[in-house]
């Protein structure tokens, strides 16, 4: 059985890598290449949230962050993209130990509450900072031009790449020494920090990981989209739907957030070609009876 | 003997609430002190006390002769001091064997094939063998109990900080986990908290009392079970 899934798998991931070569193009590579970005998304989420419980509601500042990081290096320093990507990342990470040391000594709906604010924040900084300091920097609400990009087949790629960094982390994760510590956390973080788990330490390093990655793949939207405002990429909308997939896959799952973004990106994007005003008002429908069947998510345990 | 560990004028207080007060005592290498008294009188804070949940208002608490009162619970674990809890706090969804293998991992800092090693040891120890692949969170008490006592245990701790391991228990299951904590002396020195009285006196070779958070009487159980002010803390005035 588990052979055969890892057959599958290979299968899959072999797939995914010559699909370009067998002229998928166009609306097709771009709906598949969102995909990868959803499912890397949620799986971001789904490192910190799914397995230390903590549920994080402002993960879109990194996503921000990272997408303004990228562009400002590769507009105003000319760095060449993968590196301004890297940097962004490493940047998010920072920034998320700031972030993560304050919000992470709170709990429960407090962590989302603070997290939250934390997202709202970091988007009045970006929009206001320019008027407020006087400077021509951010760009305000009208945001920043990055050069042009290269083809879609770049960016399926690219995507792909995080995708594979970001489920593959959620497979290794859970079995390692770290892994451990965090679902002691999920489950009882008294008594983990009681058996000599550094509670704090933990949820900070599974932040970090976390925003990192979030800010990279903010950085790879940027340039894909060669043109981002602050509204779109601090959209508090992203957050939810990054929460909303990983819950409905299956939180703390390996494949939840594949299956969940897989689903609702294809849902909405179907949906949204036929019905294209009140197209949300299906997927609300798909959400709810989703949840109504499997409360725990398409692929979670039952407890 | 040595004092393990210490507690010198330790005070807690919430608010208008002072839980414990001026409380002071030794632990001896290798003894089983027991800590009575009635609901309430602060057995429970003193536990947290000693392993870092709450930071004392006043007092010190040395463990080996060094300093241990400001430190976070996890560092107090892996120095060597572990508690159990009242209200058993499983991790659910992890087995009864990751259970204890957490704790072995980060309690003791083991490597992975030394952390299940050491995990297997302390499954046997405590019985748990049979329920090994059984979720934390679906076992019954008696065995509840026995979990919080392996994960304890597989901290590698010399001291360990028993919160009422046999509340609950029926006649049969008390028995057994007295078998069960004489086992573990051998390993670690042991203070219990507990209400079940003829085990706690039974096992102890010295006890406290504690009554509105100060210590009231100490001694051998013979000799506290005979003084006047514990009777009085229990019974009331008129049994004094």
């Amino acid at each position: 059985m588990i052979r055969r899934l890892y057959l599958l798998g290979i299968l899959i991931i072999g797939l995914l890598i010559f699909l370009p070569l067998l002229g998928l193009e166009g609306y097709r590579l771009r709906l598949i290449t969102l995909i990868f970005m959803w499912v890397a998304l949620a799986g971001c989420w789904n490192l910190m949230s799914g397995f230390t419980g903590y549920i994080d509601f402002g993960p879109v500042a990194y996503f921000g962050v990272g997408a303004y990081c990228t562009s400002l290096l590769m507009i105003k320093l000319s760095l060449p993209f993968f590196l301004s990507v890297i940097l962004a990342g490493v940047a998010c990470a920072g920034l998320s130990i700031v972030i993560g040391l304050a919000t992470l000594r709170l709990q429960g709906a407090y962590f989302a509450i603070a997290t939250f604010a934390a997202a709202e924040a970091l988007k009045q900084i970006i929009l206001e900072g320019d008027r407020i300091l006087g400077v021509d920097f951010f760009g305000g609400s009208h945001g920043l031009t990055l050069p042009p990009p290269p083809s879609g087949l770049f960016f399926y790629y690219a995507m792909f790449f995080f995708m594979g960094m970001v489920v593959s982390l959620n497979a290794i994760v859970p079995r390692t020494k770290f892994g451990y510590g965090l679902r002691a956390i999920r489950e009882a973080e008294l008594a983990a920090e009681l058996s000599g788990v550094p509670t704090l330490r933990l949820k900070v390093r599974a932040y970090m990981m976390s925003s990192g990655l979030i800010g990279c793949l903010g950085g790879v939207e940027a340039y894909w989209l060669t043109y981002i405002i602050p509204d779109d990429v601090f959209n508090v909308m992203r957050t939810i739907q990054m929460v909303i997939m990983t819950l409905l896959g299956g939180m703390g799952t390996v494949f939840g957030p594949v299956i969940g973004a897989s689903f609702l990106t294809l849902v909405a994007e179907f949906l949204g070609a036929r019905f294209v005003y009140d197209y949300l008002i299906f997927v609300g429908i798909v959400i709810v009876v989703v949840i109504l069947l499997r409360p725990q998510g398409i692929l979670g345990k039952k407890v | 003997m040595i004092k393990l560990l210490e507690c010198r004028g330790v005070s807690k207080r919430f608010g208008a609430l002072m839980a414990v007060r001026n409380f002071s005592f030794s632990l001896l290498t290798g003894e089983i002190l027991g800590l009575i008294g009635p609901n309430g009188s602060g057995k429970t804070t003193l536990f947290n006390l000693i392993a870092g949940v709450y930071v004392p208002d006043e007092g010190e608490i040395l463990f080996k002769e060094k300093s241990i009162t400001r430190l976070p619970p996890h560092k107090i674990c892996r120095g060597g001091i572990a508690k159990t809890s009242q209200i058993t706090m499983p991790f659910s969804g992890l087995t009864v064997y990751e259970n204890i293998l957490v704790a072995a991992l980060y309690g003791q800092n083991l490597p992975w094939r030394e952390a299940r090693a050491e995990a297997e040891r302390v499954l046997t120890l405590v019985e748990l063998d049979k329920h090994r692949g059984e979720l934390a969170g679906k076992i019954p008490v008696a065995l509840r109990r026995r979990l919080e006592l392996g994960r304890a245990l597989a901290t590698g701790a010399e001291v360990l900080l028993l919160d009422e391991v046999m509340a609950g228990l029926t006649p049969g299951e008390i028995e057994e986990a007295l078998i069960l904590l004489l086992k573990v002396k051998k390993q670690a020195t042991l203070i219990l908290v507990e209400h079940v009285m003829r085990a706690v006196m039974g096992i102890s070779e010295r006890v406290l009392v504690i009554h509105h958070g100060e210590k009231i009487a100490e001694g051998t159980p013979a000799q506290v079970a005979e003084n006047p002010e514990v009777i009085q803390a229990y019974l009331g005035k008129r049994y004094a």
